[in-house]
């Protein structure tokens, strides 16, 4: 809002070929935060639902959401219509916020849908056909929106929420991690002061709003009152004529972009002269990805960021530098580095104590970043936030599995301790994929793998039944309607028993064997 | 027909989605045509692109710069065609 005051006619956001000032999207936002203020009977869960996809609306919703002192939470119409009912119905949100692309889904999720919401569609004039059609909802269209006068600035506590964002959980159902405002805070002054962000940058914004990663572009760039600018869906792909018709400042996305746009041909030498800083998060960054994004935006430093949504977007992070980073990268992957300002570091063996300087153990971390735990689920809050021995502050066990410096090296990624894969960027509890699987086929013996093996991750997920060949054709639809593309798997393998190790556990090793051998 | 045409692409195309969707136990819809969305439809998601990407490589025994090709054509059969034709031609 200062930031709004202060550069009313710069722009603030540049998405679906329109370009929204400060005093714009301000304005905007202000009706939407009014709107939802005036009638706090939809207000019991201090949340907001945002369901658009990369319009201004999108932004807008987030905005006017957090103005109206409620934290949003991100819906994607890719992703099944089951999985954002759910986030819907499991967030308890009484407020929704929907741009004209997603409305059709929306009237979707209503039938059935058991609880009166509030419905903002601010690119909507008259909602008068939706009000008839569901007269349980309220609807509430642009010619009804409050005045940007209405709104009146909420009262800040110490665990209001930024956002919730689910993420995918092993026992078949999304979870939902609540990151507070102070910790959004925390994280944002930190980056903007690094990376000395002024009214004069431009800022990509390659994420979706369900990838907390987003939360950076939006948040940094409006706290300095630089331009965000949000491509297309298809731009994403192909981003090269963007960068430079933006004439980006600060690019940020997964690494795997890296490697796609390398198979585009479009990492030149000198192709993007325009970056001064760029970012990469989200899975492993490869030496050689590095090495090629550089060639291409020479004038740019390069970071590699590590973090989990429960430790806010990120919380470690490491400086490029080409003489020296090779010789500390492992496997030929980039060092995750140094934990920011006032968070702090603990490599634990699986009894969590402390492993030797080294050593390789899990990687638990707190400080201002860690998040308030899981959505009205105490029992994985308390599994996964723990007080670890001889330690009396809570830490947040990540699940990674690093290497504890030695002196002062950088923390190096080594994967996983558990099942959760890396697929393009997207976390995915294969026990997720399994429990769903299990549940469409109605078989006991489950097992997923990732499969492929990718420099950065997995290209995809493959499955493992124990029974006699069903219809693969059948299963697969029936899985693909409760997961986003990217879990759903590429081909299921029945067998009449599956490996199992010297402890009568699945055997996921002999598993990968065989699609190894091509079995 | 030249298989480097920008019809022969068009058919090496349909011979190659045909099979990855049947692979997911899927079939290439009737409205596949040349303003046919392969992304929009939902025939391909963006690591299908990718993969489509490298099969148009492979086939034609060389690298394509799509820098010059505008995003919101690429996922399109017939702008995607014509350009990766031209592109050869080009060398």
């Amino acid at each position: 809002m200062r930031t709004a005051e202060k550069f009313p006619e710069r722009p603030a956001l540049g998405a679906q070929s329109k370009t929204l000032t400060y005093r714009e999207l301000r304005e905007l936002a202000c009706r939407i935060a009014a709107t939802v203020q005036a009638r706090p009977e939809y207000s019991p869960t201090p949340l907001t639902a945002v369901f658009a996809y990369r319009t201004p609306t999108a932004f807008a919703g987030v905005l006017g959401s957090l103005l109206a002192g409620n934290g949003y939470v991100p819906l994607n119409r890719s992703f099944p219509l089951d999985r954002t009912r759910t986030m819907l119905e499991r967030s308890d949100c009484h407020s929704i916020v929907v741009d004209l692309e997603s409305l059709p889904q929306l009237q979707a999720i209503l039938s059935g849908f058991q609880r009166p919401l509030l419905v903002v569609i601010p690119d909507l004039e008259d909602p008068g056909g939706l009000q008839e059609q569901w007269p349980m909802h309220r609807f509430v269209g642009a010619r009804d929106l409050a005045p940007p006068q209405a709104w009146r600035e909420p009262a800040i506590r110490d665990n209001s929420i930024a956002y919730l964002l689910f993420t995918s959980g092993s026992t078949g159902v999304p979870k939902g991690v609540v990151v507070a405002q102070r910790n959004v805070i925390s994280f944002v002054d930190y980056m903007v002061e690094r990376y000395q962000i002024t009214e004069k940058d431009r800022l990509s914004q390659m994420f979706d709003m369900t990838f907390d990663l987003s939360a950076f572009d939006m948040f940094v760039a409006w706290e300095r009152g630089a331009f965000l600018c949000c491509p297309s869906q298809k731009t994403l792909i192909n981003p090269g004529k963007y960068i430079r018709g933006m004439q980006l400042t600060l690019w940020f996305s997964v690494p795997s972009t890296i490697a796609f746009m390398k198979q585009l041909g479009i990492l030149k030498r000198n192709q993007y002269p325009s970056l001064r800083v760029s970012l990469f998060c989200g899975e492993p960054l490869p030496v050689s990805s590095a090495g090629a994004w550089l060639e291409a935006a020479p004038h740019s430093i390069l970071e590699n960021l590590y973090g989990p949504t429960e430790l806010t977007i990120s919380c470690t992070l490491y400086r490029w530098d080409p003489a020296r980073s090779p010789g500390e990268a492992e496997l030929g992957i980039v060092p995750i580095g140094y934990p920011y300002p006032g968070m702090r570091v603990l490599v634990a063996d699986h009894n969590l104590n402390e492993v030797r300087p080294g050593d390789v153990g899990e990687l638990l971390m707190n400080g201002p970043q860690m998040s308030l735990g899981y959505w009205q689920d105490p029992e994985k809050t308390a599994a996964a936030f723990v007080i670890p021995p001889g330690k009396t502050e809570t830490y947040y066990r990540t699940g990674d599995r690093v290497r504890r410096p030695v002196g002062d090296a950088p923390l190096t990624h080594l994967g996983r301790i558990d099942f959760q894969v890396k697929i393009l960027g997207h976390r995915v509890e294969l026990g997720e994929i399994e429990a769903i699987v299990r549940n469409a086929s109605g078989m006991d013996g489950v097992v997923a793998v990732g499969w492929p093996v990718t420099p950065s991750g997995y290209g995809g997920v493959e499955v493992f039944l124990e029974g006699p060949p069903a219809d693969s054709d059948r299963l697969r639809k029936a899985v693909a309607a409760q997961l986003p593309e990217y879990m759903v798997p590429r081909r299921f393998h029945f067998l009449e028993q599956l490996p199992r190790n010297v402890n009568g556990k699945f055997d996921r090793k002999a598993m990968l064997q065989r699609l190894v051998k091509g079995l | 027909m030249n298989p480097m045409s920008p019809e022969g692409l068009r058919t090496f195309l349909r011979t190659y989605l045909s099979e990855k969707l049947a692979s997911r136990g899927r079939e290439i819809p009737q409205e596949f045509g040349d303003d046919c969305d392969l992304l929009l439809s939902g025939i391909i998601d963006s690591l299908g692109l990718l993969d489509l990407i490298m099969a148009f490589q492979e086939h034609c025994g060389c690298e394509i710069d799509f820098d010059a090709l505008d995003p919101e054509k690429m996922t399109v059969v017939g702008p995607l065609c014509d350009f990766v034709s031209a592109q050869i031609a080009k060398g």
